[in-house]
Parts: structure tokens; C-alpha cells; sequence
């Protein structure tokens, strides 16, 4: 006996060497084995650690002794037990109690047939009649024994398939006629135990019980260890002699025996659960039913996914007639299930089943579930079925493999598509079968430690490395992921449009309930969007075939699916053959999916993209979607007015000045929803864009005229404030001053001539611009612009509260600088006065009091009111505003427009708890992002929480919500202005 | 449920129902009413049954007035009092919105939604009531018309009462409706009488109560006499409670119940008193919902108008029954604000969430009330740290008014309604000028 040097255990594929060489050692010394012959066996199994510790054992079991030596002398039949040793510790387990079951390993491994499984199952037990001679305990143990003996059998053949991969259907429909076999045996022996004194043989007989298989066992694709999904069905044979009453009774009985013969702990473990549950009503329902029963309960009360459930029942074991009756009487329920009306919502709980629900530390050891498992997979498989089985019989399959082929020849999914589906599908259901093997346990995740995902790659022949096989079983499941897309969809293409490389056929009507299954609303209007966007030999219609799947996919899970679709086709056609454009789609997924993102999300983008096609470009660079800055736009601004002059030059001028405006909103905007740029950049983006149109408005306003005063506007309210949203008004007022040149009456006029100007120009009624002057002295009925003299002696002599306040967020924003300098000194003093009476403080609390219920539109619901109701933005900003009236001349860190920096600063000076400023500044925040969501969303108004649900989820989505928060949002805004609201009378009011 | 909704179709055919009530509850508790023929009921269960929402108090805003009842088959019972003439038949209903979602102002789904959350942590909460009311020779409250039907005391045999007899059918139309009444007698005020419904889940008991106050104004109609839940009709007697006595279980297993803690009470038991306690003033305005409601905790009588607990101490708010040798899963304590006013759902619903905050937060049991509370100073209490319920309606809304736990029990909306009514309830008693001020006022000033 030579001893083997490490180098040749490393070769023979040992990881954990001394320790394995001296277990080696021990059994060429013990059993004769030439280390050589082991080492030579030893190549082709999984786990060869694991395999000489598992024969060590077996060779320590005294009553093996007589079979291993007789095994060992076939060197076929040692590489045979050394697989299964080193592929299964549950199998190796089984051999240690069992040695006498090595005798199945003599012969060469091959796959029992059906009915070989049947009658040696049925022999296990010695039946005769379907009733067993071998019953209670004995009768158990002896069917366990066999089921396992064949279950060797099996897995002996699975693990000396040289590609695994390609038996793995035959494996698992063998697994499932063993399951079958065994219910089979086990109703035997369920029927011998049942007699007893108030039930006879005879009555037994009567009854008339068929076991229908469900799930993966009645689709013939069962695993090694899994629960084996079943109904039960009974009558009685002949009404005379036993009543269907009494025949239900004793066939619960069979169906409990049953259960508990396979499953039930026993000195020889119990095998699997027979899981009962899909039955009518569940748990709560009876366990048998005849089958008018179950036919009621489908006409009447099932839900849909019972149905599903239904597409695999197959008769396994028990009375064939009765078991095919079962069958051919529910199958047509199955397909009238797609037809329901409630089918879609199902459909897409069904989807977000798929990924939900997984504890986040097993995502990425999950074969089944997760992106890119087996559920994937069958989801798709499922989901094609329901939608076509409706109208082709011929799809309506019950293995996953099965379907797939048949959908494939009747061209709705392409063939190349089908084979590698199928082709990932085999590949993770291997690694499942290798996995499960090892321990007989009921897993679907990935082992986490190296030696075992080790003996996975080799016992499924994927690679040889561990690190191979995960590399490999990362591939297969980007490929599962980009497959569901290509199969589904891609099919829906084919209705309109003739796809060169494939046989595919689908007519208009399933394409249209494809389409309706995935959420469009007006599935006829969207295929003709498609007919029209892949119709055509040239490029474009060439990349957009190819692309068109995913982005349907992107696009049904936006909210409006419909209205994104339409505009996609618009803006493809002004682009038309645009390189770039074409080439982003096919290069950039990213931008791709931001772009149905954008238009199945978000009604004003959509229009706005829609005038500015060419905005899709920045949307492969996070760059492009930050606003342009303050400066940046007055350079171009500026260069417009240069460029344009004359009178034909001014609308040119106006125009382009509206386009850059337009341009840039669009920016912001896509840069907010895609989550590019946060809020307050938002803002600040938006404040800039106003700043700038009002900047270039004035210069085309002024050169009309050679002579004019100086002249100014000044920014208030939010946008004062640089906390500009969607949709926000410009508050602004404008000021003027003499010069030399002109002055007196001449100046007045010429200043409101400017003016008037201005508003002319900006008037745009595509994107409105809001300007709003009613902050200006004396409100609406106060002129519109003013010298700052008349300011400094209006101020002076009559300056009301409300105005005093209004100027807290009086920014310099646009025109002569030394003008805008004198008139931030004139103010100073009004809005940040060296003491507050208590008599002033009194004022601004009654007006605001007064305000809340005057302002309010009639009949709006004050808690629903984003701008002026209970807890909204202004009750937040009435209260920073009063903090710095009285505190701004004292702590100078209160002088700033921003309500967010006042907040922060009153929160430092200690003027406001910091918890009271959180609650307040929540609300606030919720109800600006709300409003600006409403805008982009496409709503008309601004001002409410809407009450549709449909609009509400919208938004919500838009905010970041999750699809379906329509009532979450709501809560959520209630009670946020609700506790603001509590805050706000106590700071307010109180203090 | 499926198996329940064949049941219901087959009664209604085999009993020849001819009537179906359908019963769901508005926000103050008060019970409303569709009728539908049977042959509609098929389709109930399916759709359910559209009405107008905007003319039930509180259940929905005028323009969101499309709302539908789904019928809980569990709840079918037939209506013994109609007799055998056109039988008739009710079932209590969840509201939705058309689109299916539960409506957020359904009392019944707020009580749903609070039982869900306990449930999540493991917990069934079960209730059991003792629902005190009064008898009166009629209705007509004006002139001093509406007396009390008798003048017996505490448990008092009345003979050939109709009291008695009252009681005897009364007891015997519940259990025919499927309601197990576990004890009654004759209260302390005069025409007051009690009766205890056996516990059962909080869902199933609001709905019973619901059922309850319908049974015993139909016998009281039968007998020509009135009954009223009123908590205090009568200045000088006792008022009308509900005192409710509480437990959690896991599973099988009573959580309040711990064989080596003191009054066999477990952690969770004793956490659950601390949450009772806590919040029972922030409550109140629910458990204890109309201006009058305060006349019974605030006049005499002895009721529990202190947050306080003890072992059998009637004074105490929370009481903590004597526990029977060998009866493990009947721990339970019991909470003796609550009136027979109260609407149900949302009181279970406040009692329940308050107590389960106890758990979570881990809240300590204060020190056990040992003396008759209500003959202690106002000063012994306040160094003994009890706290009292709100005086009066106005100070239990303004209690409300702060208070998360009720919001979020709730759900805003019906927060909002709630507070709503109940302001604008106080301002309506406000401008009452009563006997009370004429009496002491018009001819001394």
C-alpha cells in the first residue's frame, strides 16, 4: 500500500487533503481498494471530502460489511456508491441504516419507468387490489424504505449524466411519477388501516377517491425534496349500498391516513408534506369534496389565483376515471380566468409577489425567487398561458418546459428566445436538484460556504470552481431578467409589424390582452402607437423593434402608461432618424428607461419634451439635468438681446427667450423626478430660470426707448425666497428712479410703459408665467410700479403689517444695481424694526386669523388646502415671518428671504424648539413637494391634495411612493399638518 | 367566507327570509340600515351594495359620496322579534370606496385596522361587556314625564315586574341571535338594569353591543315601556355604564395571565393597566362621548373618575377581578369609564391600541390604588400621583386634540370629523340655560 502524496488528492479534487489522506488510507487498508482505484473514483464526484467520510461510516456500520465488499468489486458500480456519498449526506444517511439498499447500485443507473415505480411501490407494501397486505407501522416503514431505495436509484443516475443539465426534465417528471407511486402505496395502505369495526372492507371498496396532483407534481417538474401539493375527490360507487355522505366520510379518513402514512415521524423517517391546501377554502375547507362540489365552489367563489393553480391538476394516484372527470370538468374554468375583470390587478400583485417578500440577506442566495429564479421563469411561462390559452388549446400545458416549447411553435414568444430560456431554466434547476440532494433538505438557496458551493459545481458539471459556477449562475440570471422582457413583450411588436428573423404569430386581439394584462388602459389606441413606431424598413424602426419590449415594460410600471406611449410616438417622429437619438435608445439603457420614466410619470414633462425633442439627450448625463446656473443663462440671455434687434428682431428675441425658459424648466424638471437634483436644488434651479426671463424681459422691455429711468424688480414670496416649485407664482415688485435724462410724470410713465412691456413679453400660454404684483403697497389697488421715493414715503407713513412682512422676502433680483441697493436700505427698517409693539404683534395675529377664513376659496376643505389650510405653508411662514419681525434687528442671522434659513436660524437663537421646527418644516416640505408634484403630475390646479385616487397615486408616485399609496399620501399629509397645525397656534398665538 | 356566504343564500331560501338588513355604523356610534330584497343578496356579496355616503354622519365628504357595503356573512343572523310573519334577516357591512379600499371612516374597519396591528405582535383581543341601562314608562322626557318603571335596588327580585319578565325575554331574543348573555339583574337605580354579554373577540362584541341596544329597545317596545342607554338620566341615581373587562391572548394562552405574579398578572398584563392609565385621559372623549356622559363620572355615585388601578377596588378606573384558583385563561382586568353611549368600535379600538402602547413602550405600572379613591383630598391624590379624567366634554377634546394616539387609532379623517362634532355638541350645550341656573338665578339677581 503506497501512501498518496497531497499533490494527488488536490488532482483527484479533495479540498481538506490530510485530513482525507488518512481517511483514504483507512479504507485501502481495510477494503483491499488500491488507493490508486479510489483516487481514480473519486474524480467524478461532487464532494470527495465528504465522500470518504461518508464511506469511512459506511464502513464502520457492521451489517454493511457483506454489501460494500460485494460492491467494491465492480470498480462501476464504488464510483456509483462514491457519487452518491459524496453528492447526498441524506442519501449516505439512508445507506448507513439501510446497507441492504446498495444492492441498487450494482446495476448501471437508470431511469425507472412510470409504472416500474407503481408496482414497486405497490409491492413495497404487498398490495393486491389497491389494498395493502402490509399495513399501520409496518406498512409505513416498508413504503419509506422503497421510496428511498428509488429515490437512490434516481439520483444515481442524475449524478452520472455527463451533462445533467439535459436530463434534468427527465429527472424531475421520475420524481414525480415516484410521488405518484407512492401516494399510490400509501392509499393502500391508508385503505387496509381505515377497516375497522364500523367501517368495512366492503364499504372501503365502495368508495370511489382520486388524488389530484397540483403544483410541481402535477406539472411533472417535482423536485428531489419538496411538498407535494394535492385535492382530494371522492363519490360513492353506487348511491344503493353507500351513501355520498358516508363515502365522504370514509374517503376523509383515507386522505388523513394518507398524509400521515408519507409524512407522519416514524422509526424510518416520514418523506414529505402532502400539502392539502389548495383545495376549495383552503385549510377551513373540507378535505374531500365530490366533484360537484368542487364545481360549484369554481363556478361561484374562486378566486383567481385558484384558477392558476388549476392549470397544473393532473389525476396521480387513486380512481383513474373519477381523477380524469376532475380534470376535464375544471379545466375550462382555468381559462375563462383570464377574461375576469379583476384579472390585472392580479396579475401585477402576482408580479410584485415575484420579487417582494424575500428576507433582503437571502436575495442573493435565492435560486426560486428573486430577479432572475426560477419563479421568474415560470411567472412569465404562466402568465403568456393565461393570456393566449384563452383562445389556443394548444398552450395549454402543464410543465414549464412543455409550455414553453408549445408557445414557441405557435409563435408567441421566438424560438431563439424560447431554447435559452428553457436552456437557464434546466440550468438553475439543476443547481436546485444539486443543492437539495446534498442535505435532502428543502432548500432554494445558494449554499454561503466556499466547500459547498464547491461540491454544487461539480456535482452539476456548471464548472469546476465555485467561483465559475457563481460567475455562471450571475450570467443565467441577467439573461432570465432580460428574457421575461423579450418574451412578453416582444411578441406584441409582432401583431403590427413583421419581424424578419422570426416565425412569429399573434394577432391583434391577444395583443391587446397582453397589453391590457399589463396595465394600459386603451390597449386598441397603444398597438396602433406601436404599428406605427416599428412600421418602416428604415433604422428607426429597425432599433425601435429591437427596443420596444423593454421600453413597453419601463412604461406600464409608470402610472400612465397610455399617455407615455403616445408621447414616445410623437417625439420619435420629430426626431426621425436623429443619429444620436437612435443611438442613445440602443446604447444607453439608462436614458431609455429614464425616458419612459419621465413620460408614463409626468404630463408637463412629457408636453414639454415633447416641444424640445432634443432634451432626451441630457438624459444620458446626470451633468445635463442640473439646472444651469444664474450666470449661465444671463450670458445666453444676454447675447439674445444683442443678436436680435429691430422691431422683427424683438419677436425673434421674445420667442428665444421663451424657449431658453422652456428648455430649462424642462431640465429641472427631469433632473427633480429622476432624482438627479434634491429639492432645495430644485428651488434654487427655478428661481434662477424666473430671474433670468424677468432679467431678459426688461432688456427688450427698455431699448424701445432711448430715454429711460433707472429701474428694478425686486423678488417676493417664494420666489423672493429662492423656494421656487413647480407651477410657483412670481411675486415681484418693481421700483424706478429719475435720472437726468427723464424724470417727474415723464418717468412715471415711461416706467409703467416698461412695465406693461414686460408682461407682454413674458405672457406665454404653453408654460404660464405667472407674474403676480399684488404684494406691491396697497395691494391690488395700488399702482403697479413705483419711484423709490414713493416707496420710502409710503412706507413710512402708512406701512401696514401685511406689507411690513411681505418685504421680509423682498430679494434684490433684476435690473439697476445701485437702484435695487438703495431700495434694500429703504426697506430695512420697516421690515426689520427696532421693536415691535405688542399692539403690532396683536395686528398680525388678527390678520392672520382673518385671513384664514377669508382667503380660502368657497368651499375648499380647509385640511386639504396645501397653501392656506390647517398646518400648510402658511401657517409655517406667517410664524418665521412674525419670529423675524421681532427678533431679524437683534439676531441678524434671522435678514434672509428663505424660510428654511429662518427656521434654522430661530431653531439656533432659541426661539424655536428643535422639535417643534421639525414637525413645522415636515409639513411644510410635504405640502411644497405635493404642490410641485401636482404641477408636473399635469394637474390644473395646484392648490389641493386631490381626492381622485388615480391623481393622488400619481402624485404619490411622484414623490416616491411606492404604486397604490393614494391613502398613504393622504395620511401622511393630514397628520403632518395636523401636528404642524398644533405646533403652529401654540408658537403663534401663544407665545 | 365562501363556505358562510352559501350558508346565508341557502337560510334565506329554506326560512323564506323576506327582508335583508344590511347594518353598518356611522362615527358616533349610531346603527344605519339598508334593506335589500334576498334576491339581492347574491350580488352584495359580490359588489356589494352602493348608497350615498355624504348622509351618513361623518362616513364621507360630499363629493366623494358613492360608497358600498359588502355584507360579513359570519354576521347573518335572522331577527327574532319579527316573528315568523316575513322573517327577517341582518348582516353587518364593511364599507369601501368604489375602488375597493376600505373606507378610512368606517368605525368597523377602524377597529379592524387596530386589531390587524395587534395582531401582527401576535395578540387576540377579547372583551367582555356589562352594558347598564334604564327602563322608563315612556319616552317623553319633557315635563318631567319619563319615569323609571320601578323602584327596586341592586339585584332586587321584583315579583310580577315587568322588569323581570323583560329581562327573561330579552335574554332569551339575544341567545336566539346568536348572542350569549352571561348574567343579569336588577341595578342600583331604580328601572336599572343590567345585562353581561359572554367575551368574545372585540370585533364580534361591538357588533353584538350594536345588535344589543336594537334587541333591548325592541322587547322594551313590546312590554310599552322605553329603554335608554343614556349614561345619566336621572341627576339623583347612578348613571348607565359599560364596563368592559379585557384580555390578550397568544394563541391559546391568556397573556395577561402568570401564575407567580402578583394577582396571577403577567408583564404584559400589568404593561397593558400602565397603557390603560396613561392615556385613558386623551381617550375619554371617545369612551365617554356626549356633554352628558360627564355627568356620570363627575356625578356622584362613585364612578371611576380617577386613572388609577386596583385589586377589586371599585373606585379604582382599572380593576383587577379576583382570580378563581385553576382559572388561568380567564385573567382579564376590567375598565369602568367607558358608558353604554360609547360607540364600540372605536372605543375597543382606543382601549386596545392604549394598552398595546403600554407594551411597546414598556410603561411602568404605577403603585396600586388600595383606598376608596373618592375619599381621599384632592391633595392626598395629587401626592399619590392620580390623575383625573377630563371634567367635562370641552376639556376631554381638548385632550383629544393633542393626542397621537387617538390620530393615528383613528386614522385623520375620522379624528377630524370626531373632533368636529363633538365641538360643535359643546357649543350647542353651551347655549342651553337651565332649570338649574333659572332655579338658583331669575328670582335672587
Amino acid at each position: 500500500m503506497t501512501s498518496p502524496s497531497l499533490t494527488d488528492l488536490a488532482k483527484a479534487g479533495f479540498a481538506h487533503l490530510s485530513d482525507s489522506r488518512s481517511l483514504v488510507e483507512e479504507i485501502s487498508r481495510d477494503y483491499g481498494v488500491p488507493v490508486n482505484d479510489l483516487l481514480d473514483a473519486i474524480v467524478d464526484v461532487a464532494d470527495p471530502d465528504r465522500a470518504v467520510i461518508e464511506l469511512e461510516r459506511l464502513c464502520r456500520t457492521g451489517s454493511a460489511h457483506e454489501q460494500l465488499l460485494r460492491l467494491l468489486v465492480s470498480p462501476k458500480a464504488f464510483v456509483r456508491l462514491l457519487r452518491i456519498l459524496g453528492g447526498s449526506s441524506g442519501l449516505a444517511a439512508f445507506l448507513q441504516r439501510h446497507p441492504g439498499a446498495m444492492a441498487i447500485l450494482s446495476d448501471e443507473s437508470e431511469l425507472p419507468s412510470a409504472d416500474a415505480l407503481r408496482a414497486s411501490l405497490l409491492d413495497s407494501v404487498s398490495a393486491r387490489a389497491g389494498v395493502a397486505r402490509l399495513n399501520g407501522e409496518r406498512g409505513r416503514t416498508s413504503l419509506r424504505m422503497r421510496y428511498r431505495e428509488e429515490l437512490a436509484r434516481i439520483a444515481s443516475f442524475d449524478f452520472a449524466a455527463p451533462d445533467p443539465t439535459a436530463v434534468v426534465q427527465e429527472v424531475s417528471s421520475t420524481l414525480a411519477s415516484l410521488a405518484d407511486a407512492t401516494l399510490e402505496a400509501a392509499l393502500a395502505v391508508a385503505r387496509a388501516d381505515v377497516v375497522d369495526g364500523s367501517t368495512t372492507a366492503e364499504d372501503i371498496a365502495q368508495v370511489r377517491f382520486a388524488i389530484i396532483g397540483m403544483g410541481k407534481c402535477g406539472a411533472r417538474e417535482l423536485n428531489y425534496i419538496s411538498d407535494v401539493d394535492v385535492i382530494f375527490v371522492a363519490e360513492s360507487a353506487s348511491e344503493e349500498s353507500l351513501s355520498t355522505e358516508r363515502a365522504l366520510t370514509i374517503a376523509t379518513k383515507l386522505a388523513q391516513h394518507v398524509m400521515r402514512i408519507v409524512f407522519e415521524a416514524g422509526t424510518e423517517p416520514g418523506l414529505w408534506e402532502v400539502d392539502a391546501n389548495l383545495r376549495p377554502e383552503g385549510k377551513a375547507g373540507a378535505l374531500v369534496r365530490t366533484l360537484e362540489s368542487h364545481l360549484a365552489y369554481y363556478d361561484r367563489w374562486a378566486k383567481n389565483w385558484e384558477f392558476q393553480a388549476l392549470l397544473k391538476a393532473r389525476p396521480v394516484a387513486g380512481d383513474p376515471d373519477l381523477g380524469r372527470r376532475y380534470v376535464d370538468t375544471l379545466a375550462p374554468f382555468v381559462w375563462r380566468s383570464a377574461s375576469r375583470p379583476e384579472f390585472v390587478e392580479q396579475v401585477q400583485a402576482m408580479r410584485e409577489r415575484v420579487t417582494a417578500h424575500i428576507p433582503a440577506d437571502e436575495v442573493e442566495v435565492q435560486i426560486k425567487l428573486g430577479p432572475g429564479g426560477l419563479r421568474d421563469v415560470e411567472f412569465t411561462v404562466q402568465l403568456l398561458q393565461l393570456v393566449h390559452g384563452q383562445t389556443d388549446e394548444s398552450v395549454r400545458t402543464r410543465g414549464t418546459l412543455e409550455s414553453l416549447a408549445a408557445l414557441a411553435s405557435k409563435g408567441y414568444v421566438g424560438r431563439p428566445e424560447a431554447a435559452s430560456f428553457a436552456q437557464n431554466y434546466r440550468l438553475l434547476r439543476t443547481l436546485e436538484h444539486r443543492i437539495q440532494l446534498r442535505d435532502l433538505t428543502r432548500t432554494h438557496l445558494m449554499p454561503r460556504d466556499e466547500d459547498a458551493v464547491r461540491a454544487v459545481a461539480r456535482g452539476s458539471r456548471v464548472a469546476s470552481t465555485g467561483e465559475e459556477l457563481l460567475e455562471a449562475w450571475q450570467r443565467v440570471k441577467l439573461e432570465v431578467r432580460d428574457l421575461h422582457e423579450r418574451l412578453f413583450y416582444r411578441p406584441l411588436l409582432a401583431a403590427v409589424a413583421t419581424l424578419p428573423d422570426e416565425a412569429l404569430v399573434i394577432t391583434s386581439e391577444q395583443a391587446e390582452s397582453r397589453l391590457a394584462a399589463i396595465g394600459f388602459r386603451d390597449p386598441r389606441t397603444a398597438l396602433t402607437h406601436i404599428a406605427a413606431l416599428t412600421s418602416g424598413l428604415r433604422r428607426r424602426a429597425d432599433i425601435q423593434r429591437a427596443l420596444l419590449p423593454v421600453l413597453l415594460k419601463w412604461l406600464a410600471e409608470g402610472p400612465s402608461p397610455d399617455s407615455g406611449l403616445l408621447t414616445f410616438r410623437r417625439l420619435s417622429e420629430q426626431l426621425g432618424e436623429s443619429p444620436w437619438y437612435l443611438r442613445m435608445l440602443r446604447d444607453s439603457s439608462g436614458a431609455a428607461s429614464r425616458l419612459m420614466t419621465i413620460l408614463s410619470g409626468s404630463r408637463y414633462i412629457a408636453d414639454l419634451v415633447e416641444r424640445i425633442p432634443e432634451a432626451v439627450a441630457w438624459l444620458d448625463d446626470d451633468a445635463d439635468l442640473t439646472p444651469r446656473s444664474r450666470t449661465m443663462l444671463g450670458t445666453e440671455i444676454e447675447s439674445i438681446v444683442e443678436r436680435h434687434i429691430g422691431e422683427d428682431g424683438a419677436k425673434e428675441a421674445r420667442k428665444a427667450l421663451q424657449s431658453i425658459r422652456h428648455r430649462e424648466i424642462l431640465r429641472v424638471a427631469m433632473g427633480s423626478i429622476l432624482g438627479v437634483n434634491d429639492d432645495a436644488t430644485t428651488s434654487f434651479g427655478l428661481s434662477a430660470i424666473m430671474e433670468a426671463t424677468l432679467d431678459g424681459a426688461l432688456q427688450l422691455a427698455v431699448r424701445d426707448e432711448p430715454r429711460n429711468p433707472e429701474i428694478a424688480i425686486v423678488a417676493m414670496g417664494r420666489f423672493g425666497g429662492e423656494e421656487t416649485g413647480f407651477g410657483s407664482d412670481a411675486d415681484v415688485m418693481f421700483v424706478y428712479r429719475d435720472t437726468p435724462a427723464i424724470s417727474g410724470n415723464d418717468a412715471t410713465r415711461r416706467a409703467e410703459r416698461i412695465v406693461s412691456r414686460i408682461k407682454e413679453i413674458l405672457e406665454d400660454h404653453r408654460v404660464p408665467f405667472d407674474l403676480d404684483t399684488d404684494l406691491r403697497p396697497e395691494g391690488k389697488n395700488g399702482v403697479t410700479v413705483r419711484s423709490l421715493e414713493s416707496y420710502a414715503a409710503y412706507y413710512q407713513r402708512w406701512s401696514l403689517s401685511w406689507e411690513a412682512q411681505a418685504l421680509l422676502r423682498a430679494r434684490p433680483a433684476v435690473g439697476n444695481d445701485a437702484l435695487l441697493a438703495d431700495f434694500t436700505a429703504v426697506i430695512e427698517p420697516v421690515r426689520y424694526p427696532a421693536s415691535m409693539s405688542v399692539d403690532d404683534l396683536r395686528e398680525i395675529r388678527r390678520i392672520k386669523a382673518r385671513v384664514e377664513k377669508e382667503r380660502l376659496p368657497q368651499g375648499a376643505n380647509p385640511t386639504r388646502h396645501l397653501k392656506l389650510g390647517r398646518g400648510s405653508l402658511s401657517d409655517v411662514e406667517w410664524l418665521v415671518q412674525m419670529l423675524q419681525l421681532q427678533h431679524a434687528h437683534a439676531h441678524p442671522e434671522l435678514k434672509t428671504t428663505s424660510t428654511r434659513a429662518a427656521m434654522r436660524a430661530a431653531v439656533e437663537i432659541g426661539l424655536v424648539s428643535q422639535s417643534d421646527a421639525d414637525v413645522l418644516m415636515a409639513a411644510w416640505y410635504l405640502a411644497s413637494r405635493i404642490r410641485s408634484a401636482l404641477t408636473l403630475w399635469g394637474s390644473p390646479t395646484s392648490d389641493m391634495l386631490p381626492i381622485d385616487r388615480f391623481d393622488l397615486d400619481g402624485v404619490a408616485r411622484l414623490m416616491g411612493y411606492p404604486a397604490h399609496s393614494a391613502a398613504i399620501l393622504e395620511e401622511d399629509y393630514l397628520s403632518a399638518t395636523r401636528r404642524a397645525r398644533t405646533a403652529f397656534e401654540r408658537l403663534f398665538f401663544e407665545a | 367566507m365562501d363556505k358562510q356566504q352559501d350558508f346565508v343564500l341557502r337560510t334565506i331560501e329554506e326560512r323564506s327570509v323576506k327582508f335583508v338588513r344590511l347594518w353598518f355604523t356611522d362615527v358616533l356610534g349610531t346603527l344605519k340600515n339598508v334593506a335589500v330584497a334576498p334576491a339581492e343578496v347574491e350580488g352584495a356579496f359580490a359588489e356589494g351594495v352602493g348608497f350615498d355616503g355624504s348622509a351618513i354622519e361623518g362616513l364621507t365628504r360630499l363629493y366623494e359620496a358613492d360608497m358600498l357595503a359588502h355584507p360579513d356573512p359570519s354576521s347573518f343572523q335572522i331577527l327574532p322579534w319579527r316573528g315568523d310573519v316575513d322573517p327577517t334577516a341582518r348582516m353587518f357591512c364593511d364599507i369601501t370606496t368604489p375602488d375597493g379600499l376600505p373606507a378610512v371612516s368606517d368605525p368597523r374597519h377602524v377597529l379592524k385596522r387596530t386589531l390587524a396591528k395587534a395582531s401582527e405582535k401576535g395578540f387576540t383581543f377579547y372583551t367582555h361587556p356589562e352594558i347598564e341601562f334604564y327602563l322608563l314608562n315612556n319616552s317623553d322626557w319633557e315635563n318631567g314625564g319619563a319615569q323609571p318603571i320601578d323602584q327596586a335596588g341592586y339585584f332586587d327580585n321584583v315579583p310580577g315586574g315587568v322588569a323581570h319578565d323583560f329581562r327573561r325575554r330579552s335574554v332569551r331574543m339575544l341567545e336566539d341571535i346568536g348572542i350569549s348573555v352571561e348574567f343579569s339583574h336588577h341595578e342600583v337605580g331604580p328601572g336599572q338594569n343590567e345585562i353581561d354579554l359572554r367575551y368574545a373577540d372585540a370585533l364580534t362584541t361591538a357588533d353584538n353591543i350594536m345588535t344589543f341596544r336594537t334587541v333591548i329597545k325592541e322587547v322594551a317596545m313590546e312590554h310599552g315601556v322605553y329603554a335608554t342607554f343614556m349614561p345619566k338620566p336621572f341627576a339623583e341615581h347612578p348613571g348607565s355604564g359599560m364596563h368592559t373587562h379585557m384580555s390578550l391572548f397568544e394563541g391559546d394562552t391568556n397573556a395577561f395571565y402568570d401564575a407567580s405574579g402578583k394577582y396571577q398578572l403577567s408583564k404584559t398584563g400589568r404593561s397593558f393597566i400602565a397603557g390603560l392609565l396613561h392615556y385613558a385621559p386623551e381617550i375619554t372623549a371617545v369612551t365617554n362621548q356626549f356633554v352628558n356622559s360627564y355627568k356620570r363620572l363627575w356625578g356622584g355615585g362613585e364612578p371611576p373618575s380617577y386613572a388609577t388601578w386596583g385589586h377589586n377596588n371599585r373606585s379604582a378606573l382599572v380593576r383587577v377581578p379576583v382570580y378563581k384558583p385553576g382559572k388561568g385563561q380567564s385573567s382579564r382586568v376590567e375598565y369602568r369609564a367607558i358608558d353604554s353611549a360609547a360607540n364600540p368600535y372605536l372605543a375597543y379600538a382606543l382601549l386596545l391600541a392604549a394598552g398595546m402602547r403600554g407594551i411597546e413602550q414598556d410603561l411602568e405600572l404605577p403603585a396600586e390604588a388600595e383606598d376608596n379613591v373618592w375619599d381621599l383630598t384632592d391633595m392626598e391624590r395629587r401626592a399619590l400621583g392620580y390623575r383625573a379624567l377630563p371634567p367635562s366634554l370641552a376639556d376631554a377634546i381638548e385632550l383629544m386634540e393633542q393626542s397621537e394616539l387617538v390620530a393615528e387609532t383613528l386614522g385623520e379623517k375620522v379624528f377630524d370629523y370626531f373632533l368636529l362634532n363633538k365641538r360643535q355638541e359643546w357649543a350647542a350645550y353651551r347655549q342651553q340655560v337651565t332649570p338649574f341656573e333659572l332655579r338658583n338665578n331669575l328670582q335672587s339677581l
